[in-house]
């Protein structure tokens, strides 16, 4: 019997499994707290997709997961588990405030791309020391670029509550970057701007880099078998340094054009974890890019109906939280490979 | 002045304490524990409704235990039966349950945030006598609540009961070689079920010492980190209830002293991440000394 089928029904089952299962917990939730779980699902759905200005809001919604999903996926890719997004997202969206507001005089779309290159920089340069650390001295990146999120937090708290504080503002903001900074809107009045087009972008690069460049090859090598990797003459460290680092520069980037096409500056709270829910993004999506692209739709959709969900229906949108927490614990687990055994075992011990 | 440092410092160490315990036995059994902060929280959050409701901080406590331990089971199971990668099934954990507190605080208590219950009670503080008027040792030994003493009290017990103690040794031995633990007939995850259990009711009891010892409210960003600096501190001890212990009172320091500084000295946003980036330090300086030569340790 052909074994194409159960796969593809395999990878299906995976990636709906969490989603069927966080949306029992949430509706286990709902069901105790006195909600109707279908009713409050329907509105969900009609909030996340009914109508042209609701369906710019997920895209708009979905921008910055598709970056730290497809960041985080750059470095799986690799076999280095990056987990230092956040850091990269926040310090790539102040650097690009930063030039958005403080370089005057750049003019037009200058202003607009050195920002944005700038964010990209300040990304990769800061997955710069948990690289060399792991590639060079063999340190346990989990942990280093754990630890750097909170520290990245901290040094753009610290930046945007003195030096880079705007004048006369009593919250810790930036200014409000110049108008040439900005990146164009897509539809207007929504926030949809060009920020989801340079992340589809970037999505093709990446897929395309999978596949046809050496670079790409190299990279799922060394995450698929290092020693194999070494053995034939890559140089393993290399293409680990390369990776982290492009993931840094993917995350910098997502903060760049959350910086220059939502927010519009720099303030405190930047990312309500958008790099942490880009680990559950690469993981459902299996490093793929259309399964980031499919991740970061879901997940967004999920941000923007919660949203007005909990102002007109007062339902908190916490509720977000739960079904996104459930997710995350359930994107890893090897449930169809568990039921798989379970019935192997069966079979021999009847 | 220092007398004050220290006397904080060292309540400030309670809740980093007890949650790091709980983490290097889970990091001994082979398991990192990436869920404590959510750990913390509940427990916190458990600690304050139960001793309002009861009227004792007794109950308080062991609601805590229990809501830690709660939160660990579905962490526990899904990575020692499911394969569910640790690292992101902790970091999902943290989502899901500071979701749940959101939601059920802004649902059964209609605020958002911060949940004030009032009369609480606090953890009572045991004043020494004599020992209290002298300088420094004052400081440190009187006027700490119970919880303090329970977890410097603990810090030799776990010691004991890792290296000492059959249940102890099998623990270790799931950590360092799960593969022979197995073939020696002991069961691998239902060892880790309960050092992950065990966690959580630590992690717990930390937050309630947050909750119930210190500020005497709840908020959704009570523990502010707490568990991650608990994870820095067993890194930096390499899971060892002494250096761990240790790392926990600096750490405490660095809590208690961003308090006193500010205003003159380093800004609080880059001493609160001192601990961070002691702890990368540490990893980096412990691999170097391992790729310099063989190391002295067993």
């Amino acid at each position: 019997m052909s074994d194409a089928v159960p796969r593809a029904l395999e990878d299906g089952l995976r990636l709906a499994m969490p989603f069927v299962a966080a949306l029992l917990v949430g509706s286990i939730l709902l069901a105790i707290t006195g909600r109707d779980p279908f009713s409050t699902y329907a509105e969900l759905f009609n909030e996340a997709l009914g109508g042209q200005s609701r369906i710019a809001a997920t895209l708009t919604a979905a921008t910055p997961l598709i970056f730290t999903g497809l960041a985080t996926a750059i470095a799986f890719r690799a076999g280095v588990f990056n987990v230092g997004v956040e850091g990269s997202f926040y310090l790539g969206g102040l650097a690009a405030a930063w030039v958005g507001f403080a370089w005057i005089g750049l003019g037009g779309t200058l202003q607009m791309l050195a920002a944005l290159g700038f964010g990209a920089l300040v990304g990769g340069l800061w997955m710069l020391l948990p690289g060399w650390l792991r590639a060079r001295m063999d340190v346990d990146e989990v942990v280093t670029t754990l630890m750097l999120n909170f520290i990245a937090i901290g040094i753009a708290l610290w930046l945007v509550n003195g030096p880079l504080l705007a004048a006369g503002s009593a919250n810790s903001a930036t200014p409000m970057v110049l108008a040439e900074a900005r990146l164009p809107r897509l539809i207007p009045p929504s926030t949809l701007n060009a920020g989801f087009l340079i992340g589809l972008a970037a999505l093709v690069v990446y897929g395309v880099w999978l596949r046809l460049r050496v670079g790409g090859f190299e990279n799922r090598l060394v995450g698929l078998n290092p020693r194999f990797a070494r053995s034939v003459g890559i140089s393993v460290s290399s293409v680990i340094l390369l990776a982290i680092v492009l993931s840094g520069v993917i995350g910098g980037l997502g903060g760049a054009t959350h910086a220059l096409g939502v927010v519009g500056r720099f303030s405190e709270g930047f990312s309500p974890g958008y790099g942490f829910t880009g680990i559950a993004v690469a993981l459902l999506g299996r490093n793929r890019p259309v399964g980031i692209l499919i991740g970061a739709l879901i997940f967004g959709a999920l941000t923007s109906a919660g949203t007005t969900v909990q102002l007109f229906a007062d339902i908190p949108l916490d509720l977000v939280q739960v079904l996104e927490g459930t997710v995350m614990m359930l994107a890893v687990v090897e449930a169809v490979r568990w039921a798989r055994r379970r019935r192997a075992v069966r079979a021999v011990a009847p | 002045m220092l007398d004050n440092v220290l006397h904080a410092a060292i309540l400030a160490t309670t809740p980093i304490l007890l949650a790091a315990l709980g983490g290097l036995i889970n990091r001994q059994a082979g398991i990192v524990n990436i869920g404590l902060e959510a750990m913390m929280l509940s427990g916190a959050l458990a600690a304050l409704i139960a001793a309002h409701v009861s009227g004792s901080w007794e109950v308080g406590l062991l609601a805590a235990a229990v809501a830690g331990l709660i939160s660990a089971a579905p962490l526990s199971i899904l990575v020692t039966r499911f394969g569910a990668n640790e690292i992101v099934a902790g970091l999902g954990l943290n989502v899901l349950i500071a979701g749940l507190i959101g939601y059920l605080l802004s649902d059964f208590y209609g605020v958002s945030g911060t949940l004030r219950l009032m009369p609480v009670p606090t953890l009572p503080r045991i004043d020494l006598p004599f020992i209290a008027g002298v300088p420094v040792l004052g400081a440190i030994l009187s006027g700490k609540d119970v919880l303090t003493w329970a977890a410097w009290i603990l810090v030799p017990l776990t010691a004991l009961l890792l290296t000492r103690t059959r249940i102890g040794l099998r623990l270790r031995a799931c950590g360092s070689s799960p593969a022979t633990a197995n073939s020696v007939g002991l069961s691998v995850p239902n060892l880790r079920d309960g050092a992950t259990l065990a966690a959580g009711a630590l992690a717990g009891l930390g937050g309630a010492a947050l909750s119930l010892g210190l500020v005497g409210l709840f908020s959704e960003g009570l523990t502010g980190g707490r568990g991650f600096i608990a994870l820095a501190a067993f890194y930096f001890g390499r899971n060892r209830p002494w250096p761990t212990a240790f790392a926990c009172i600096l750490f405490g320091f660095f809590d208690a002293a961003q308090i006193r500084l500010q205003g003159g000295g380093l800004p609080p946003e880059l001493v609160q991440v001192l601990p961070y980036a002691v702890v990368i330090l540490a990893l980096t300086l412990a691999s170097w000394r391992r790729r310099r030569g063989p190391s002295p340790e067993p």
